[in-house]
This record gives C-alpha cells, sequence and structure tokens, in this order.
C-alpha cells in the first residue's frame, strides 16, 4: 500500500526546502569569520560591544524615557554643563560625589548669597548640526523641562528653582539660575539636570501643535554629548561615536560602543564567553557566579548604594504599630539573606541612611536577626500573631528569594507573610495609592545626600515614600536643611535623622548588595556610577 | 466569481467584528489595575505633574470623548501616541509587525509542508517502524516549551557549533539594510542586498525551527489521521482495486482528500504561532510585535495595547478567511 520510491522523493524535497534555508543561514553564518565575505566584517579596533537588556522607550528625557536604559543612554549623549568627577574607593574607581566639575561649560558657581548660580559656557563647543552651544539653547532646554513638568521640573524644586523666568540669559555664553533659596544640593541637583539641545535644530521640527517637538525628540538622539549616536536601528542596536569635539576632560575612550538589546541573561551569558560581546549589562545571580570561573572574562565588583529595603506602611494594619514594624526589623534573617541571595557579595547595614552617604551612622539602630526580640516586640503590640501580604516585582529573582527566607523567618516570630508578585504596572499604582502593607523595594538615589533622601522617601507625599511615613520632626529638619548650606551643621541634622528614622522604623534595610559587571579581560576603565547609570566614556579595551 | 462574492461579503462581517474588539479592547485595557502615567514619571513628581502627563495623552477627557477620539483616528489610520516613548504608534507597530509576521509565515508554511510530506508518508507506513518515530517526534514537539526549546538550539547551534549568529538581533547591522518592510529578509531580496540577505537567512533559522518544532505536532497528527481515514475508505480501497497508477493513487485520492482538514487547522496554528512569538522574540532578542505588544501590557501603555489586540484580531479573522477559501477550493462539497 505504500511505495517507499515515492515517499523516498517526498522526504527528499522536503529536506531540500528546509535545508535550502538552513543552508543560507549557515553559509551567512560562516561568513561571520571572514572579512571577504562581507556580511559582518566585525568590529573595528577601539569598539566595544555591550549587550543591555532592553531598547530605550525614548530619546526624550524631559517627557518621556523613564527606563533604566534610556537613563543611561541619556548620561553618555546628552551634553551635561557639569559632571561628577572620578574618585578611588578600596580596588575601585568610583564617581566622586563631592566633586562636581564643569564639562561642557566652563563654570558653574554661585554669588555670595548662593542663590544666583552662574554658568558660563566654553566658546566654540559644536553639536553635530555644526551649530554653537550658547546661552539660548540653556534657555530653550530648561523652558521645555519646565514645560515637561516632568523629571526635571520635578528635581529643580529641591533647590528652589519652579518657574523659566528663574533662568535668565545674561549673554551668549552666560546664563544664571536664580534660585528662590540657597542650596547645598545645588550642584548635585544641577549635576543630573542641566543638560542641553540644539535648540536651532529642534525648532525646524517644531510645530505649532508640538511646540516642543516632542514627536521628533521621542525618535531622533540628541547630540553634542560625550558621544553622538551614529546609527539607531529600533529595537535592536544603536551605535555610539566619541564625540572628537568634546571640550572638557575625561572624554571617551573609545572610539565606538555598540549597544545591542539582548534581553535573555543566559544569551547574554553566552555570547560574553564567546566574545561576540565585550559588557554585559543585565547578568546576576548564578550566571554572575559562574561566570567568575569562565575563561576569557572577569566580573568587576565594586560597593554600590544600591539598597535592599522592606518598607511597611505606617498606616495600614498591622504596621501601623510601631512595636509590629520592630518585630518584622528583629525577624528578617539578614546574614542569611546576604549569604544565600548574594553569595556574600553585599553589604549589611545598620541605618536607614545608605553606606557611602555622607552622614552615614549606625549609632541608635538596634536591629539584628533575633527571634526572641522579635517575639517581645510583636508581644509588646497586644498581638501574639499578626498576617500581611509581602509584595515584590513579579520578574525580580531576587526579591522573589529574599520574600521567601523573610516569610519563613517572620512566621517563627508569629508573622504571617502571603507573597504577592505584581507586574510592574499594577505595582506602581498600588504604590501610588499606598495600598502596600509591606514591599520590598530596592534602588539607588541619583543624588548622594540625605536631603534628597528625605525629599523623595520620607516627607509627607514623597514619591518614594511608599510606607506613608510622616513625622513632624522630619518635616522640620527637611526645611530647615533646604536652606542650610554649611556642612557641619547638616551632619547634625542627619545624625537627628537617622535616631528618628531608627526609633519610628518605616523600613527594615536589608543590606547594599556590591555591584557586579561580568566583561572580556581586555576591558578596563570601568568607574562605579553612584546613580546607577553607567558612564561609557571611562571604558577601555586593550587590543 | 463566487469566491469573489464570498470574500466580500466576508469582509464586510468584519466590521462589526473588529468594531467589537475596539470597543472591548479600550474598555478592558483601562479596567486593569496600572496607572501609566506614573511610569514615565520621575520620583519627584507631584499629582500636579502627573494630572499635565494625563492631559498631554488625552487621559483626562471623559471615557466617550477619549474613545471617540481614538475611533476618529482609526478611521484615519492614527492609532494614537505611545505612552512610554511619546512616538506615534502606527510608525512603532509597523517597524516591529513585519519581523514577527516574516518569523511566523515561515515558520508555518514551513510546518505546513512539512505536516503534510510526513503526514501522508507516515499514514502509508501505519504502525511501521518510521510510522512510531514519526508519531514520537510529534509528542516529543508537542511537549517542549518554545522557551527551552530555543535556548537548547542556541547552546547547540551557536554556542557548541558556531554554525549560526549569535542569538542577538535579527540582521547583522553592518550589512546596512535599508528598511522598507521590516521583514529582514524580504527587505534584503528586494533591495538587493546580498550580505543582508545571508544574514537575515542566518539569524531566521535557529528561531524559524523553535516555532516549527513547537506547531508542527497538530498539523502532523491530523494530515496521518486523514489520510488514514482515506487510505481505509471504501472509494480509495476501489481506486486502488481497479489497478490506478500509484502516482494517481497518491495525487488524485490520497493527497486531496487529506488536505480537506490542513486548512482550518493551520488557521488555528497561526494564532498559537502569534502567541509562541512573545518567548521565542524574547530568546533570540528578535525585537517584533510578541514583544513590542508585550511590553506595552505590562505597561499599561493603552494605544500600543489598543493597537496591538485590533492588529491581532485583524489577522485572525483574515488566515481564517483564506483557510475557508482554500477549504473550499479542496473540497468540492463545500458551498460558498
Amino acid at each position: 500500500m505504500a511505495p517507499p520510491n515515492i515517499s523516498r522523493r517526498g522526504l527528499l524535497q522536503l529536506g531540500g526546502s528546509v535545508a535550502l534555508l538552513m543552508t543560507t543561514g549557515a553559509c551567512a553564518a560562516g561568513s561571520k569569520d571572514n572579512p571577504d565575505a562581507g556580511a559582518s566584517a566585525g568590529p573595528a579596533a577601539g569598539t566595544l560591544r555591550i549587550a543591555v537588556s532592553s531598547y530605550l522607550s525614548s530619546w526624550d528625557q524631559d517627557f518621556v524615557g523613564f527606563d533604566l536604559t534610556a537613563l543611561m543612554l541619556f548620561k553618555n549623549v546628552y551634553p551635561y554643563m557639569i559632571d561628577y568627577g572620578v574618585t578611588s574607593a578600596g580596588d575601585s574607581q568610583i564617581l566622586d560625589t563631592a566633586n562636581i566639575t564643569p564639562t561642557f561649560a566652563e563654570s558653574f558657581e554661585p554669588d555670595a548669597t548662593q542663590k544666583v548660580w552662574t554658568l558660563k559656557l566654553r566658546k566654540g563647543v559644536k553639536f553635530a548640526s555644526g551649530n554653537e552651544m550658547k546661552a539660548a539653547d540653556v534657555k530653550w532646554s530648561k523652558d521645555r523641562a519646565f514645560a515637561a513638568q516632568a523629571n526635571v521640573a520635578g528635581v529643580y524644586r529641591t533647590i528652589g528653582l519652579t518657574k523659566p523666568e528663574q533662568v535668565v540669559v545674561v549673554d551668549d555664553y552666560t546664563v544664571e539660575f536664580r534660585q528662590e533659596f540657597p542650596s547645598a544640593l545645588t550642584r548635585q541637583i544641577q549635576a543630573i539636570s542641566l543638560y542641553v539641545f540644539d535648540s536651532a535644530e529642534a525648532k525646524k521640527h517644531a510645530t505649532e501643535a508640538d511646540p516642543w517637538a516632542k514627536e521628533w525628540f521621542a525618535k531622533n538622539a540628541p547630540t553634542g554629548g560625550y558621544f553622538n549616536v551614529t546609527k539607531a536601528n529600533q529595537g535592536q542596536e544603536i551605535e555610539l561615536s566619541a564625540n572628537t569635539g568634546y571640550p572638557g576632560p575625561d572624554g571617551a575612550k573609545t572610539s565606538t560602543i555598540r549597544l545591542s538589546v539582548v534581553p535573555a541573561a543566559a544569551n547574554q551569558r553566552l555570547q560574553l564567553q564567546a566574545g561576540d560581546i565585550d559588557i554585559a549589562l543585565g547578568i546576576t545571580g548564578q550566571d554572575l557566579q559562574d561566570l567568575k570561573k569562565a575563561e576569557g572574562v572577569k566580573v568587576l565588583s565594586a560597593a554600590s548604594n544600591n539598597q535592599v529595603a522592606i518598607q511597611m506602611s505606617v498606616t495600614t494594619a498591622p504596621f501601623d504599630d510601631v512595636n509590629v514594624r520592630k518585630a518584622l526589623a528583629y525577624a528578617v534573617p539578614y546574614e542569611q539573606i546576604v549569604k544565600n541571595v548574594y553569595g556574600g557579595d553585599a553589604r549589611p547595614t545598620k541605618s536607614l541612611v545608605p553606606l557611602d552617604m555622607p552622614g552615614y551612622s549606625e549609632s541608635g539602630y538596634p536591629y539584628t536577626y533575633d527571634l526572641d526580640k522579635a517575639k517581645q516586640a510583636l508581644a509588646a503590640s497586644g498581638k501574639t500573631a499578626v498576617s500581611s501580604e509581602l509584595v515584590f516585582e513579579a520578574d525580580n529573582a531576587e526579591q522573589q528569594k529574599i520574600a521567601v527566607q523573610v516569610q519563613a523567618e517572620a512566621a517563627k516570630a508569629g508573622i504571617t507573610l502571603k507573597l504577592t508578585p505584581l507586574d510592574p504596572a499594577t505595582l506602581g499604582e498600588r504604590r501610588t495609592r499606598k495600598s502596600i502593607p509591606l514591599q520590598i523595594t530596592t534602588g539607588q538615589l541619583w543624588v548622594n545626600d540625605v536631603e534628597y533622601m528625605l525629599a523623595t522617601s520620607f516627607v509627607k507625599g514623597a514619591a518614594l515614600n511608599y510606607s506613608n511615613y510622616t513625622n513632624p520632626e522630619i518635616e522640620q529638619i527637611y526645611t530647615k536643611a533646604h536652606t542650610t548650606v554649611d556642612e557641619t551643621a547638616r551632619r547634625q541634622l542627619w545624625t537627628q535623622v537617622q535616631s528618628i528614622l531608627a526609633a519610628d522604623v518605616p523600613w527594615v534595610v536589608i543590606c547594599q548588595p556590591n555591584f557586579n559587571l561580568p566583561v572580556r579581560e581586555k576591558v578596563a576603565g570601568w568607574v562605579q556610577p553612584m546613580d546607577g547609570l553607567a558612564r561609557l566614556r571611562y571604558l577601555s579595551a586593550s587590543a | 466569481m463566487r469566491i469573489l462574492r464570498f470574500v466580500g461579503r466576508r469582509l464586510l462581517q468584519l466590521i462589526p467584528v473588529l468594531l467589537g474588539v475596539v470597543v472591548l479592547t479600550f474598555l478592558l485595557v483601562r479596567v486593569l489595575p496600572g496607572d501609566p502615567i506614573r511610569s514615565i514619571l520621575g520620583p519627584n513628581a507631584t499629582e500636579a505633574d502627573a494630572d499635565a502627563a494625563r492631559a498631554r495623552f488625552g487621559l483626562d477627557q471623559p471615557l466617550w470623548k477619549q474613545f471617540l477620539d481614538y475611533l476618529g483616528g482609526l478611521v484615519s489610520g492614527d492609532f494614537g501616541t505611545s505612552i512610554q516613548s511619546g512616538a506615534p504608534v502606527t510608525g512603532e507597530m509597523a517597524l516591529r509587525l513585519g519581523p514577527t509576521l516574516e518569523l511566523v509565515f515561515l515558520a508555518v508554511t514551513i510546518a505546513v509542508l512539512l505536516a503534510v510530506r510526513l503526514g501522508i508518508w507516515s499514514a502509508r507506513r501505519a504502525d511501521r517502524f518510521g510510522d512510531h518515530s514519526v508519531r514520537i517526534f510529534a509528542l516529543l514537539g508537542n511537549s517542549v516549551p518554545e522557551f527551552w526549546l530555543g535556548l537548547v538550539l542556541i547552546l547547540a547551534g551557536y554556542a557548541a557549533l558556531g554554525w549560526f549568529p549569535a542569538p542577538s538581533g535579527r540582521v547583522d547591522p553592518d550589512t546596512d539594510l535599508t528598511p522598507l518592510t521590516g521583514a529582514d529578509l524580504i527587505d534584503a531580496l528586494i533591495t538587493g542586498n546580498g550580505p543582508a540577505v545571508s544574514s537575515a537567512a542566518a539569524h531566521l533559522v535557529l528561531p524559524v525551527l523553535t516555532l516549527v518544532i513547537g506547531v508542527l505536532a497538530p498539523l502532523l497528527r491530523s494530515v496521518r489521521a486523514s489520510a488514514l481515514e482515506v487510505l481505509r475508505s471504501e472509494a480509495y480501497a476501489a481506486a486502488a482495486a481497479h489497478g490506478l497508477p500509484e502516482r494517481t493513487l497518491l495525487r488524485g485520492y490520497l493527497r486531496r482528500a487529506t488536505l480537506v482538514r490542513l486548512p482550518s487547522l493551520a488557521a488555528l496554528v497561526f494564532g498559537t504561532a502569534l502567541g509562541s512569538t512573545v518567548l521565542v522574540e524574547y530568546v533570540f532578542s528578535w525585537q517584533g510585535f510578541g514583544q513590542w505588544a508585550l511590553r506595552g501590557l505590562l505597561y499599561r501603555d493603552y494605544p500600543v495595547v489598543q493597537a496591538s489586540v485590533l492588529i491581532i484580531a485583524f489577522a485572525y479573522v483574515l488566515v481564517f478567511l483564506i483557510a475557508d477559501v482554500v477549504h473550499a477550493w479542496l473540497d468540492p462539497r463545500v458551498k460558498i
């Protein structure tokens, strides 16, 4: 019934059609090592290849573009007038938040009242269009930021800049920033906010309906930074070329940097081992541990101010009772988490102020893993058992492991936790509504200063104050800190802040994991950013 | 002429179906918990800042007004502005749709061809070694998750053998391919860019293979079952008894009758493949429609979710229409 000759031919035809695609593919792949084939000539000298987990959402830093890849790219392609210096910390180089120097600008200095800051631009600095960077560009850029009412406008409030009229053009190369009050934060805030658009180019793409050229900037990269974007293949790869016209110190060490989007960490690992990428900016956990033993790869480690904590809602039962909050603070297995989740590669911390932040103090912070004290604290609240949900990010394996370990130990103290992973949008919405009784948070502040920490996390209505925490003393200290520029006086305020927060314990601070970056052995020059956003200009590769 | 009338009628029926999808998606995406605006604002943003951002995207308007604006935009081909990127959704979608459709069409086409060949071959050797091998292969293909299979193929084809390029994108950027349709292989062919043709083909092999293995099993089993039914039918037995040549028996009696069920199943499989691309695109860094739609959903980017659901619905309806026409052409008993 089944003649074998026909079936064999059929099979051959079948195999042929599949093989055609396979062969074309295999030939092309093979051509990769052969420059004559033309498909892939490979990187030129002075090229670094970096894998990132996602493509940036937008090139527009003012109106949208609030994802990690975008924020990191912005630091490298927007011309920032002033920037952090670099200092050593042990074996590693880190950004020096205490030393902010002019880069594209010639100077940025205050007057005697420290309310008026004068920005002087260097002459002859040009955008990729050939237009010279002038005071009018700074003014247009800051007007745009205020109009956007988003990122920069928000952060400017902390230094008393709330209206476009406070940014005044003095002459072609001079701009004044007239703050409502003097602030010790000005340099740090401007280091992350004072970037400039090519306004002459932007105006060509502005319309009556879109005066700030939002639509154009969403798709077109800005120019004039440490690097210019020479190619951007939507969703796949971005090629950066060093800006040879950069006039300041610490220009780009590598002429070309190619960022390719590789979402799966396992693939980043394979490509790093194979030498197809030089730096993997998306590998964590076990892959990272395994890469420490891989040939041709090294894992750079640097102290980081990334803080892992559990925020407790002080307005939601049962954590509206300070004794229940203390009970949880004693029930968290700190050392076990450092060992099991981070393989020992994290620093324990004993304050709600991050380690390495000026003013950090451990005095008055009593919380260590102690189940007896946890039970005593719970008893002091008049309860023998409490329950709550513990929320964490759904796609965050580290947070999940922490949640499981906290759940197990808290149960021994009488605190029953139901683990609730949430997707980004639901988590964001519930955080806005302040309706999460207990949640794990991971993050680092863009400005390494306690005043900024209070502004974002501990004063009434602060966006990162998921605990809904308020304390009149903290509010007073924050208000006073606004206009206190003397460093000694500020340190005294920070000591008070830490005592109050230790007593109120709105957060349980678990640890500060070190930053680990797997790279090929030839890669050098990594500078650990205190805001978590890589400065690519320091990176280089030996031949 | 009859077929044209049928197609015209079905296309008209598309309008209420798609309108229903538009209304449902518009409402459902807003019922989901999550605020798309907060995800584009910094930690220092106040409620006033959030309100300003809502106004920029028209989300401060009453729901009926937002819907009418959306509907008005759809009529002129405007799917709105992405909240995450600030760019028009139509342009973003055009860039993402091509690569995914290329992937899915190639995979489903290869899977259908393989299923027809192997299914009939297997049925003619029922309960023999070849038949058992095919059935076990189909079972395995059905059982293996695409995510895992993709990683295994990458380990073997890229890391161990080095036959295929790194799973990082869809075409080597150095080939300077000019995007036209977004489907890289087609663009490379249209523009006559030789290096891009081979690079795009090389990048396609492993993801296509992953999808083919994933969707082949149901097709194969269906074709084999149909072929067995035909082989055991009285009509086929009579034809064979009259001594018709094997070639005639195969082409005239077995193949056409076997294929009758296939179009509807292929259309279903097309939908499965479209869904599977979310994971396949993730594993192979493909950055196509699936990843774009998933990101839109995770961040509640309303215009992106609305556009992607509408396009998927449209693709489904269109593919089933094609399946019905092919079915009618294969089976003379079907009247259209």
